[in-house]
């Protein structure tokens, strides 16, 4: 009697575990549009919407392929591109991050998918053109290892049911069990765990329930499973990839006082030490705003008002991203303690650039890829195409042009066959205030009228120090 | 005096005249491409009227494959999809060029030539018109299951995005519609694709959408919607991304449903 009492009560919690699995939380009366109205506008501050770092031919059982260079397939009105259907699983979390609209103790409607719900979404949505694949972030519903589960159930799904062989990005859930990463890593193309906060303070500070310890720890756990992956493919060519394209990380900027050298400085470090293909900067955008809650702290987070989000700031640290990982700079040339921040007025390459005049102007027709990629208004693209190019026949600025070199930035810095394009002074001053005229403009020098002639009150000797003798005189 | 020839403005018509003017001379400036319709009289040259042969386009074809290899025939192929007039010219400059070099396989690297620039602009021009269109396209499921989409290049760019598109659909029966060009891709489930020209057009099929379509024509438009973030808002940045142009063919940017 007692065994058959027990029996039963095993089948019904496997009953129960199936269940589970398969309709998260309480039943839900929401619509599918309503669901991904919410589960979309939750996952709308991620940043990371990329479907590049693979390519892959479908194989003709399924739907989908993948290209290296990845793929938009539209742009949103705050000018982002939509390359991934970019949805949370669940928006309904147990986790309380101050800066995050789904904290557990904000009032915000709740949802989540089913797997099958998000698989038929996302193929409906890839056959038309629409997406380029998943990108498949969540909040933490009950418990790390209960979410990675249906995460890796849905992408189960995808890839065995429907055959999927598209872009699939997946977060890696902070605290997940080791084994779960491992096998959801053999389906996703690219995992990523979101860094947060640049230092572990800020951390502590602002995500109560996260740490530095538990952010790593996936982290190093991917990159150790990419390079024991690439052992076993030198191996057996056909051996399941995992995470193919790389993984990435995010961090949030202008939540924390954290410098902009701090900041480079972390995402060299995740570059070489984790081997990350990408870190993405995440403007912070204050959501919490104007709610407040009995335990929290006040001025935890910084008010914002008219001025927006630190646009300007992520768009720097973004080409400064760029020069660390196709030019070949390193963050200590960047930035320094005692210049901790970004120029405002000038990009980063630039302002690198007139603090070294003393090697510029270089000759196109001589310097190495290394200088040439150096040089603002020449990209790693067009600095290939000079060094193929001047093989067959000595360059010109006509031909830069064409090329793609960008030459209202270029022509301070180059020579071709020992002549600058204009005369120009190379001079920091002097560039500067040429490279801040944002349209293309020729230089005083060139066009006839030049300010000086115009202005009545622009004295040459009218410097600083006179300035000072009028005004005390 | 330079030898001018005349010719259709169609890939069989430009190998044509590219295999006329080859075989009378292989030294740039003697000769020259122009197509039917778009020139302008020229002071001291003949013109020759093209005659069209499969056979000259063949081995033209081949002739480029061989000698000056697949990749440079990428640039050129690319090129002459481009609605420019002096497409054809140039690719004839490129190849008579091409001789001059030790190694002819490099031509396209030889920028500052005028015509191998010019190749190259085009090419890069068409090539990334192509790749716009991988973005850009929409398809729409028809009532018959057959996804179809319109759209409306500036290049011929339908078999530059055929073999994408049928490596990523095998198992769809899908169909693309070139309105400025009036020509068709069409790709059979588990079949390579076709291009079909001079067919008519069912406008009443092309209509009638499946149920579900609407249904998952109105999520999309909604996720669009939803996934930007009023706080960054900047459409001038979206404008620069997505040119106005491309938008008429594109759902998401469509009044109402259809």
């Amino acid at each position: 009697m007692n065994q058959i009492m027990n029996t039963k009560r095993l089948d019904m919690r496997e009953d129960r575990m199936e269940n589970a699995v398969w309709h998260t939380g309480e039943k839900s009366d929401l619509s599918i549009q309503e669901k991904l109205n919410i589960l979309t506008d939750a996952a709308k501050y991620d940043v990371a919407c990329t479907s590049s770092g693979v390519d892959r031919k479908g194989d003709g059982t399924g739907i989908g392929n993948c290209k290296a260079s990845g793929i938009c397939h539209s742009f949103s009105s705050d000018g982002r591109c939509i390359s991934l259907l970019k949805i949370l699983f669940t928006n309904e979390c147990i986790f309380d991050c101050k800066y995050c609209l789904n904290r557990s103790s904000n009032d915000v409607p709740r949802a989540s998918f089913t797997p099958e719900e998000v698989c038929t979404l996302m193929i409906e949505f890839y056959r038309r053109n629409y997406i380029e694949g998943l990108f498949l972030s969540s909040g933490i519903l009950k418990s790390p290892d209960y979410t990675m589960e249906l995460i890796y159930k849905t992408l189960y799904l995808l890839r065995k049911k429907y055959r999927f062989q598209g872009y699939i990005h997946v977060k890696a859930i902070p605290g997940a069990s080791p084994e779960l990463i491992r096998m959801t890593g053999f389906l996703a193309d690219r995992m990523s765990v979101n860094l947060e906060l640049p230092t572990a303070e800020g951390l502590r500070k602002l995500a109560p329930h996260k740490n530095r310890k538990n952010i790593l720890t996936p982290m190093r756990m991917v990159q150790n499973g990419r390079e024991a992956n690439k052992e076993e493919l030198k191996l057996y060519r056909n051996a399941p990839q995992f995470v193919p394209a790389g993984q990435s990380t995010q961090m949030i900027i202008g939540a924390t006082p954290d410098t902009d050298y701090q900041i480079l400085n972390v995402a060299e470090s995740l570059y070489q030490k984790f081997a990350l293909k990408r870190v993405f900067y995440s403007a912070f955008v204050n959501v919490n705003q104007g709610r407040v809650y009995r335990n929290d702290q006040e001025g935890l987070l910084p008010v914002q008002g008219e001025e927006g989000p630190p646009l300007l700031r992520e768009h720097r640290l973004y080409q400064a991203d760029w020069l660390l990982r196709f030019y070949q700079f390193e963050a200590s040339e960047l930035l320094s303690e005692d210049q901790p921040n970004f120029n405002i007025w000038l990009d980063p390459k630039c302002h690198w650039a007139l603090k070294h005049l003393e090697i510029f102007p270089v000759e196109v027709n001589r310097a190495d890829y290394h200088t040439l990629l150096r040089v603002p208004g020449v990209g790693y693209r067009s600095a290939s195409r000079i060094v193929k190019a001047r093989r067959i026949a000595p360059l010109t600025f006509e031909d830069l042009r064409k090329i793609g070199v960008v030459l209202k930035r270029a022509l301070y810095f180059l020579t071709c066959n020992g002549k600058m394009m204009y005369p120009v002074k190379v001079e920091e001053d002097y560039i500067t205030r040429n490279l801040l005229n944002t349209k293309e403009r020729l230089p005083d020098s060139v066009s006839g009228i030049t300010f000086k002639q115009l202005s009545l009150f622009d004295d040459v000797s009218f410097q600083k120090e006179n300035l000072q003798e009028v005004i005390s005189g | 005096m330079k030898q001018l020839y005349v010719c259709e403005d169609s890939i069989m018509g430009i190998y044509s005249a590219i295999y006329d003017a080859w075989k009378e001379s292989r030294v740039e400036g003697d000769n020259g491409i122009r197509l039917i319709g778009q020139f302008e009289g020229e002071l001291f040259c003949e013109y020759h009227i093209v005659e069209e042969t499969t056979h000259k386009a063949m081995a033209v074809e081949a002739m480029m494959k061989k000698h000056i290899g697949l990749d440079a025939y990428w640039d050129i192929y690319h090129a002459l999809m481009s609605p420019a007039p002096d497409r054809a010219d140039a690719v004839l400059g490129v190849m008579q060029t091409a001789r001059t070099l030790q190694d002819p396989r490099k031509v396209m690297q030889f920028l500052s030539h005028p015509k191998v620039e010019r190749v190259f602009e085009l090419s890069r021009m068409v090539a990334n018109e192509a790749h716009f269109f991988v973005e850009f396209l929409r398809f729409r499921e028809l009532e018959n299951g057959i996804l179809f989409s319109e759209i409306t290049p500036k290049s011929q760019v339908l078999t530059c995005i055929a073999d994408h598109f049928a490596n990523r659909f095998p198992l769809e029966n899908w169909m693309i519609y070139d309105k400025t060009h009036q020509t068709y891709l069409v790709h059979e489930s588990r079949k390579h694709w076709i291009q079909v020209l001079g067919e008519d057009l069912n406008l009443e099929a092309i209509n009638h959408v499946s149920r579900a379509e609407q249904e998952y024509a109105s999520l999309w438009k909604a996720f669009c919607r939803t996934i930007a973030i009023e706080e960054r808002k900047n459409l001038k940045l979206q404008r620069n991304n997505l040119p106005l142009h491309f938008r008429r063919d594109m759902l998401e940017f469509q009044a109402g449903s259809r």
